[in-house]
């Protein structure tokens, strides 16, 4: 809502365009989070760490794109972190018993893209809300990977495109950061500057006018869940790559972090509002800290601990930033 | 809609009339048939053993799920619920191990509940963030918590007390576990307030048109506060039965548990669109996904399938409420 009265008023300074809402309080978070660990632990700036920070970021972000995309519609999907797992799995399958990077990728893509599509078609169809709709698919998931193999699929395929996929690098850029860069790109365009993009708002902020308007709005939602599914798809062959093998017990817990960096970056759960700007920058807020966390040598479970914290509070400052722009 | 018809209901047609337009009754008939097949399947499926057994097993999922009803019919939600049950056992156990008392160690934990509740709530209902954010961060904050303090182990029952391992397998009058004894009171306690006490009502109209609500003097935030305590609290009566159950405070206890309670709660006809539902539905609901589980693994098959047979029965059963619900409101 907000987000469509007030995109084209704000351009009064450059920054405001990009850091308008919530995002300027996320971008001073983010900002004094690396101030304050990089002077408790200079080894924070080194390429090396800025690199692996982005490396940790772009599983996250390749999700939490669609995510984006799927939260602004005034849906949710809990079902990604299974699915990453199941996809994982299929797609190292199919490579080894292939040796095609290709198949893989279309297997992987296929069966995401089919989850997401179930879903969609579960919530749009059915009328069934979409967050028992996406436990149920999640229960389905994590019942059927391990009917589908008990133990890892390990790599018998030793394809170097495949490891490339989450260990190689262009220049000095990993690969899975260069696809995230792309997918986001491709969403942040589509979102910002397509009349697909503003329908989404619309579909969130009022979907009984997009409706009377004479738009599909349920068309709009599948849309949404699709993708959402298509990025699964891209994050669980990155994983598997990246782990040399299709685990079924990963993504465990995904799903929340995803939805947790979705909100942290101002995106309504209500719909019509958000940013995948914001969301990017919730991305890199709640993978600072987990770097953060290790470099100061600090317990690894307080990574579970301050992010929930972070979350509570963004939200809390941001509805303490709206009641005073309100007065 | 059928805050309006359970309202009215008051009025009483006839007792046969009013329980037959209610959605308890398709549950009811769903648990039946679950029932029937399975007693046709799997041998010894209707003994009483394996009945009060699978009580036992529900009286978890029944207890926590009154207050995730309740939290739902106030228009809000609760996700924190399972690794509340994680938190709770650590002042539980290490209570009990330090002092040898029952009562010191449940009374410890309830505060703790008691706290936690207030949190979730004020953060809720006073500070005006979203309760599913709310939650998830605190479900995020209790379970890292958890993983801190005991450094991923188990913290042990040392204190190993009758009164406290009764509480896992005594069972009343040689029949009824206790653990679903205090389940049933629980239920009936709350459900007479839900239907009978005015502060029931209120959550009801609350949950159902918050506006309204407020323009008829109620105090919403007092409500929304008070509902989160009821969830909390009675989460936490839900984590001692499972620390009796497992002799220990697990770090991992209550993984997922809150997707369980909620996919149940859900399936027994409480609407996350609040104002909408009913205890005695959800106990339904928590006990047909609970015999369907059973009798599964009575047929010997993988709990992977039953994994995957609920989700399904899950959407399956909400996709069909709802059509039933476009029909009655004509399309």
């Amino acid at each position: 809502m907000s987000e469509l009265t007030h995109a084209p008023a704000q351009k009064r300074f450059v920054g405001g365009r990009f850091l308008g809402g919530s995002q300027l309080v996320l971008g001073f978070i983010l900002a004094v989070l690396c101030i304050t660990i990089s002077i408790a632990a200079p080894q924070f700036y080194s390429e090396a760490n800025i690199i692996a920070i982005l490396r940790q970021c772009a599983l996250v972000l390749i999700v939490a794109s669609g995510m984006t995309m799927l939260i602004i519609t005034a849906e949710v999907d809990l079902s990604v972190g299974a699915s990453l797992a199941f996809v994982g799995c299929i797609g190292m399958a199919v490579l080894n018993s292939t040796h095609s990077l290709p198949l893989g990728m279309l297997a992987a893509l296929a069966f995401a893209g089919g989850v997401g599509l179930f879903n969609g078609l579960v919530v749009t169809r059915l009328r069934v809300n979409s967050l028992i709709a996406t436990i149920g698919t999640m229960m389905m998931l994590q019942g059927g990977v391990y009917l589908f193999t008990r133990e890892a699929v390990q790599n018998h395929n030793q394809l170097a495109s495949f490891t490339d996929l989450g260990a190689g690098y262009v220049g000095a850029v990993p690969v899975p950061v260069i696809l995230a860069a792309l997918i986001f790109v491709v969403a942040y365009v589509t979102l910002r500057f397509t009349t697909l993009g503003r329908y989404l708002y619309a579909v969130g902020a009022n979907e009984r006018a997009v409706r009377l308007s004479g738009l599909r709005s349920e068309r709009l939602k599948l849309f949404a869940f699709v993708v959402t599914g298509l990025c699964v798809g891209v994050a669980g062959m990155i994983l598997s790559s990246l782990m040399n093998a299709g685990q079924p017990t990963a993504g465990r817990g995904f799903e929340l972090t995803v939805i947790a960096a979705v909100i942290l970056g101002g995106t309504s759960l209500l719909g019509g509002r958000g940013s995948l700007f914001g969301t990017l920058l919730g991305v890199l807020v709640l993978k600072v800290i987990d770097n953060g966390i290790i470099i100061l040598g600090w317990n690894q479970d307080l990574q579970m601990v301050v992010p929930g914290i972070v979350i509570i509070l963004a939200t809390y400052l941001d509805i303490i930033r709206n009641k005073a722009n309100v007065r | 809609m059928s805050l309006v018809s359970t309202a009215s209901a008051k009025a009483e047609p006839s007792m046969l009339a009013r329980l037959f337009a209610r959605q308890e009754l398709a549950l009811l008939v769903c648990l039946v048939l679950v029932l029937m097949f399975f007693s046709a399947t799997v041998e010894n499926f209707l003994s009483v053993r394996n009945m009060t057994n699978v009580l036992g097993q529900a009286s978890l999922a029944l207890t926590a799920g009154i207050g995730c009803a309740i939290v739902f019919i106030s228009g809000e939600v609760d996700i924190s619920i399972g690794s509340l049950l994680a938190t709770i056992a650590l002042p539980l156990i290490i209570i009990m191990n330090d002092t040898n008392s029952l009562l010191l160690g449940v009374g410890g934990a309830l505060l703790f509940g008691l706290i936690i509740g207030v949190v979730n709530g004020y953060l809720t209902a006073y500070a005006g963030i979203n309760s599913l954010i709310v939650t998830l961060g605190t479900m995020f904050i209790m379970r890292g918590g958890v993983y801190l303090y005991t450094g991923q182990r188990a913290i042990p029952d040392d204190a190993s007390l009758d009164s406290f391992i009764a509480l896992s397998d005594g069972r009343l009058f040689n029949i009824i576990p206790y653990s679903a004894v205090i389940a049933i009171v629980l239920l009936a306690a709350f459900g007479y307030m839900m239907q009978h006490r005015p502060f029931g009502r209120q959550i009801y109209a609350v949950g159902g048109n918050q506006e309204v609500a407020r323009l008829a003097g109620y105090d919403v935030r007092r409500v929304k506060f008070i509902c989160f305590i009821i969830s909390s609290l009675l989460a936490t009566v839900a984590g001692i039965i499972l620390a009796a159950r497992v002799g220990s405070a697990q770090h991992t206890a209550g993984l997922n548990f809150e997707f369980q309670v909620v996919a149940a709660t859900v399936l027994g006809g409480v609407s996350l669109a609040g104002g909408i539902g009913s205890l005695t539905g959800m106990a339904l609901g928590v006990l047909i996904l609970q015999f369907l589980s059973n009798g599964l693994r009575g047929l010997g098959l993988p709990t992977e399938w039953q994994l995957v047979i609920t989700g399904m029965i899950i959407i399956a059963a909400v996709a069909f409420d709802e059509a039933k619900r476009r029909r009655a409101n004509g399309g």
